[in-house]
């Protein structure tokens, strides 16, 4: 595992994305609210672009007492992206795909040195 | 007696030189020409070398940077050298390849009044997530619906057009046609004036 040198951190402003070839893998890195995030961008449903696609934040369900339905709404503490191909959805803090857990993507840990941002692979 | 006709067909025949014979394998001196440019490696100051290096450096022009390597009689000496010193580098070197940039939507400035409109936002849905339902009287609910509306007319009007809501989640259709009937009825139209209007004006 060796650190590899990315971009500088100041070319990365929050919410952008950059997707890296370093060698045969694909990672799609994320900035979110100050913090990096580094995911395979081969979807684990058919291979797609999983880390191009849209990122929006986790949509969950106001329940009444008697758990009937009170509303849809914006979870802005959660996070995800969405794979433009069909739609896998995954939570962008642990690379979890959000309908079902057990299904992770590879994360990768980035390291910012300074104003230089390096991928460990 | 020949024709002139044959005569021309049968000139550029004479003319033409044999194909060269295709060898199916290289001659001795070939083979061991390429083996030795194998052994040696890229040759310092080639144009193989002037490649790699712009490669390396992407600023760099073809013929501006090249690994500077002193040149010796010694073919084998010299060979080992540079290859020694270009593998040093290259571990180094990013080996990175930044596929795409894709920036985020989060770059667009809020304006102070969007910063505050967010909160106001927020600050209803978790008070109707608590079952507060009245934490907007309604006079300030009419204030706040009737801006609202004329300044998303006026800016339909004007070209700047965009979704009135960020998502499909965002309101349930059943709120949708609350609202909307609630605003058609506010100004004394019917279902029918509107679906005129829209056929008419073509929206």
């Amino acid at each position: 595992m060796a650190e590899q040198f990315v971009s500088k951190a100041s070319e990365f402003k929050d919410g952008d994305r950059q997707i890296i070839r370093l060698g045969e893998q694909e990672i799609g890195i994320f900035k979110h609210e100050g913090k990096f995030y580094a995911y395979s961008n081969f979807c684990l449903h058919q291979g797609g672009p999983a880390c191009e696609g849209l990122t929006i934040a986790g949509v969950k369900e106001h329940l009444r007492e008697d758990k009937t339905s009170a509303g849809l709404y914006f979870d802005e503490a959660s996070m995800h992206f969405v794979c433009p191909w069909h739609g896998y959805e995954y939570d962008m803090f642990t690379g979890e795909q959000v309908a079902d857990r057990k299904l992770k993507l590879k994360k990768y840990e980035i390291v910012q040195k300074g104003d230089e941002v390096y991928v460990v692979a | 007696m020949s024709s002139p006709k044959a005569a021309a067909k049968a000139a550029p025949k004479a003319a033409r030189k044999p194909a060269p014979a295709i060898s199916a394998e290289p001659s001795k001196s070939e083979k061991a020409a390429f083996l030795k440019a194998m052994m040696e490696g890229i040759k310092p100051g080639s144009l193989a070398a002037q490649k790699s290096a712009a490669k390396k450096e992407p600023g760099a022009r073809l013929l501006g940077k090249v690994p500077k390597t002193k040149a010796s009689p010694a073919p084998k000496a010299a060979a080992a050298k540079p290859a020694r010193t270009s593998a040093k580098k290259a571990e180094g070197a990013p080996k990175v390849e930044i596929l795409r940039k894709i920036s985020g939507a989060a770059g667009v400035a809020r304006t102070p009044e969007s910063e505050r409109a967010f909160a106001l936002a927020k600050e209803l849905e978790a008070a109707l997530a608590d079952g507060k339902l009245d934490l907007i009287q309604p006079p300030a609910m009419q204030a706040l619906m009737g801006a609202l509306c004329k300044v998303y007319s006026a800016n339909e009007d004007s070209g700047n057009r965009y979704p009135i809501l960020a998502g499909r989640a965002a309101v349930t259709g059943t709120d949708v046609m609350i609202v909307c009937g609630a605003l058609l009825k506010a100004v004394d139209l019917q279902v029918f004036e509107l679906g005129m209007w829209q056929s008419w004006a073509g929206r």
